[in-house]
This record gives C-alpha cells, structure tokens and sequence, in this order.
C-alpha cells in the first residue's frame, strides 16, 4: 500500500485526502520541524498498545517461570493471580497466551487474549479455595461420586 | 400450484410411534460437596438450581442462555479418567458456581451398562 506523506498545511487544504488516508490504516504528516505525525484508527491503535503492553507481561512471565525457584507474589504483580498454578500450568498460560497475541494482532482484535486470560482467572479462583482444589487437582475417582438428586421446592 | 387433493409425497411416520426420547444424564455428585448440593435451592434459589438441574440432564458441556461456562484451563480443567469430558464451570450470576464433568458411556465396574453421567465436582455459593 502506498504511504503518501503529507505536510502541515495539507490538514487545511487536503483534510478529506488525509482523513481518508487514516482511515485506510495511516496518514503521515509531516511536521514543519520533520517531525513525523501519524494519525490511524482508534481501533487499531488500541490493538497496537495491547499487544505491547501483553507481549511486555509475557516477557516478565516467561522469565519467572523459566526460573528454577519458587517466584513470590511480589515478583508476579498484576499476575499475582497466577500463583496458585504449578510451572507447568503457568507455562501453559504463557503459551496459550502468546498464541493468542499472535493471532489478535494478525485479526488485528484482541478480543481472544481477553478471553484467555478470563478463563484462567475463573480457573485461579476455583483453585483458592483448598476444598475445591483437593477435588479439582486431586486423585478424583468415580467412586467418590454419590447419586445427587433433582433439587425441589 | 395444482388444486388437486392428490398429495403424493408426505411425512411418513416413525415405525412404532415416536422415537423414544434419548435418555437424560444421572447427576452425581462429590461426596465432599453433597451437603452443599443439600442445601442448593435455599442458596440460589429453586428456579437457578432448577435451571442448572435441567442443564446437566439434557445438555451438559452446551452452552445455555443463562449462565455462563467456562472450561477450566490447566491440571484443573483435565477429565479425571478415560472417556470424561474437561471440567465445565458453570456460574449462576452473583449466586454461585459449579464446576461438573461429563461422560457419555459411562459403565460402573465391569458389569454396568454404559449410560450418561454427570459428576458435580465442587460447589460454591456467593460470588466469587
């Protein structure tokens, strides 16, 4: 696609040129001082900073997980949450979320990395709880099961 | 189109009357979280524990317009035997939580017919 660079005075002169170059994915401006200015959609540039704020976390996680110790809930910040799953479910999470990444900035609609992360906080606060976790990550056989009844008033 | 009473192409009808309906799934429960289910209809009320009753009888691991499922990520969400389904958590809105597997042909001990299971996993109330 051709990326045609605009000047100052074209935001009076050519504004609908402009707008509709923005529109379109971009409109360069350049500035009397050689500043480059970029005007795109709000959409896509709501996906730009997800991505770079979700590949920034990434990063940080992967570090921690690679880490042979034990990490501390310091350390995870905003993904303290993450502290209730084991290694290899926190790697898990880092996969699942870097192809989610991939994909959304491709679909250029994060929408997917919401959804991942979503679903493995619902999964993180089942497991806060010691009850739920015994049966959720423990040997569960059928043979701990009884027969549950309809519910009635 | 032709006026004629002759119709030469109709529904033909089941042989033996209408097919038997699929039979529903049996609900288990944990034994840790059977007296949580005792007390179900006092916590989310008779028409939510109703609706989720009906959801794992007929349609378990479908979605439903009322609550929403979520399958559990991780060593969490994995069957806990051959033939299970993943753990669907199923959240009735700001009243609580069920986390349920599923298994189509389910045959207990070697003499049992295979038939539908759900087995209600954990059970919580509130919201989260």
């Amino acid at each position: 696609m051709e990326h045609v660079i605009f000047q100052a005075s074209d935001l009076a002169k050519e504004r609908v040129r402009v707008l509709d170059a923005a529109r379109a994915g971009r409109a360069v401006v350049r500035d009397k001082d050689g500043t480059g200015l970029v005007m795109l959609p709000e959409s896509h540039l709501a996906v730009l900073e997800g991505y770079a704020r979700w590949s920034q976390t990434l990063q940080r996680l992967n570090v921690l997980v690679a880490a042979e110790r034990q990490v501390s809930v310091a350390e995870l910040g905003d993904l303290a949450w993450l502290r209730v799953f084991d290694k290899d479910d926190q790697r898990a999470f880092s996969d699942e979320l870097h192809e989610a990444l991939i994909a959304g900035l491709s679909d250029e609609d994060l929408s997917a990395v919401d959804e991942v992360v979503a679903d493995w906080k619902v999964t993180a606060r089942q497991l806060e709880d010691p009850l739920r976790r015994s049966v959720l990550l423990g040997a569960t056989d059928p043979d701990d099961f009884v027969e549950a009844h309809k519910p009635q008033g | 189109m032709s006026n004629s009473a002759y119709t030469p192409f109709g529904p033909a009808r089941h042989p033996g009357g209408k097919p038997e309906a699929k039979p529903g799934y049996r609900v288990l429960v944990h034994k840790k979280f059977r007296n949580r289910w005792a007390e179900v209809v006092d916590r989310v009320g008779l028409q939510q524990a109703q609706q989720f009753w009906d959801h794992v009888a007929a349609t378990p691991g479908q979605k439903s317009p009322i609550a929403s499922i979520t399958i559990l990520k991780g060593k969490a969400g994995l069957p806990m035997a051959d033939g299970w389904s993943r753990t669907h958590h199923y959240e009735i809105s700001g009243a609580g939580r069920i986390d349920y597997q599923y298994h189509n042909e389910y045959a207990a001990g070697a003499v049992g017919d295979p038939h539908r299971v759900v087995a209600i996993m954990t059970i919580s109330f509130g919201s989260h």
